[in-house]
């Protein structure tokens, strides 16, 4: 059981707010939807979600590990999926996967089988969506047990609910930001 | 062993077609320098300088900071001194390109360098790679400053060849362990302190 919590997490650069304070709660089984006002400022939230980029203000917690002083421990815990997708080939998408298992330290044929597993199940519509399932089948290769996804489209994000229940996910979105205070949007598990 | 398979994928992953065709056009260049110049150059403190200098702006060059500056990297889970470690060998390994290079070119003309100055030359490119490196995770003055910062120590060592020239390999060597040994520090701690944000 994990659950991905952000207590006040903001992020500014050069004195100016990018991120606005935000709470967020996500347990195993659960989706947080966080919106933001730009596309920008989406995935940079879902940065600070994956540990990859640090909060300016507050925290993000991955499990009992704090994202700024503690990345590493946290990110060996959560996926993170790029707005952009994966856009490269075949060859260098099982070389990407096997460069991960390595890093990760997980056996690599089992890390293609996964991520095989994730693309077959996921399916592909148009070339936004194929790159997108790919990204998603890369952060799932290995042993993860949560999942920052940066705006993905809808029918994805429903698939990957329902291909991986149990993992605790978070989905970044342009929309109307949630008022101060207000925890993201809980989506219970698909069913 | 986790640490040592990870430093080993990202330095299989830094080495790729692209590396191999860096490898050469730094070695082709560095050849016909020193094919060219190697027997005008009438002191040691020239090649340095030259194949330092190149060193310093081949690991600063822009491409090269798009690619180490991917969002993948750093989505991994490793320390910013594991990812420095890791992300320093592949550049080395192909500055190293430049004094073979030239090496190679000068002893076509005649003129080679002896073992020791090579040595020298070897340990100015590798010293000036490290503290470039710094400038790839930054823009403008800032990165320029990092250029400098390895030109100028390259000076130093060069300075040193041409003013105790008896002692320039010891004195060579302790700068490019200390010089070196901060600069990888330093670049941990940039690797540690980058946000990798969207572009």
């Amino acid at each position: 059981m994990i659950v991905l919590r952000a207590l006040g997490a903001s992020f500014s650069r050069d004195g100016s707010e990018i991120v606005a304070p935000f709470d967020l709660h996500a347990a195993s089984g659960e989706t947080a939807s966080l919106a933001q006002p730009t596309a920008y400022a989406a995935s940079i939230a879902a940065r600070l979600c994956a540990a990859i980029v640090k909060p300016s203000a507050g925290f993000v917690y991955v499990g009992d590990f704090e994202t700024r002083l503690q990345p590493p421990q946290a990110k060996r815990l959560v996926g993170f999926v790029d707005a952009a997708g994966f856009a490269g080939d075949d060859h260098a998408f099982r070389c990407e996967t096997a460069f991960r298992a390595d890093v990760w330290g997980v056996d690599v044929r089992a890390a293609h089988a996964r991520a095989e597993a994730v693309v077959a199940a996921l399916g592909a519509g148009g070339r936004r969506d194929s790159a997108y399932v790919r990204a998603v089948a890369l952060a799932l290769a290995t042993d993860v047990e949560a999942l920052v996804l940066d705006q993905p489209t809808r029918r994805v994000a429903d698939r990957v609910r329902a291909f991986a229940p149990n993992l605790a996910i978070v989905q970044t979105h342009v929309g109307v930001v949630a008022p101060p205070g207000r925890l993201a949007t809980l989506e219970p598990a698909a069913t | 062993m986790h640490e040592l398979r990870a430093t080993i994928a990202i330095v299989r992953r830094h080495i790729d077609p692209r590396f191999g065709i860096d490898f050469g056009m730094q070695f082709g260049l560095a050849g016909a320098i020193g094919y060219i110049f190697a027997h005008l150059f009438g002191t040691l403190a020239v090649p340095v300088l030259v194949c330092g200098g190149l060193a310093a702006a081949s690991a600063a060059e822009r491409q090269h900071a798009a690619m180490l500056r991917r969002v993948s990297f750093f989505a991994m889970p490793l320390f910013g001194r594991q990812l420095a470690r890791a992300h320093a060998i592949a550049p080395v390994l192909a500055a190293c390109a430049i004094p073979l290079g030239y090496e190679a070119g000068a002893a076509l003309r005649g003129a080679p360098l002896t073992l020791p100055s090579f040595t020298i030359t070897v340990l100015a490119t590798v010293v000036a790679t490290l503290i470039s490196l710094s400038s790839v995770f930054r823009d403008g003055l800032r990165a320029a400053l990092y250029v400098g910062l390895a030109i100028g120590t390259v000076a130093l060592i060069a300075a040193a060849t041409a003013l105790v020239p008896e002692r320039a390999t010891p004195i060579a060597f302790g700068i490019a362990v200390v010089v070196g040994f901060f600069a990888l520090r330093a670049f941990g701690e940039t690797l540690a302190r980058y946000d990798p944000l969207p572009d």
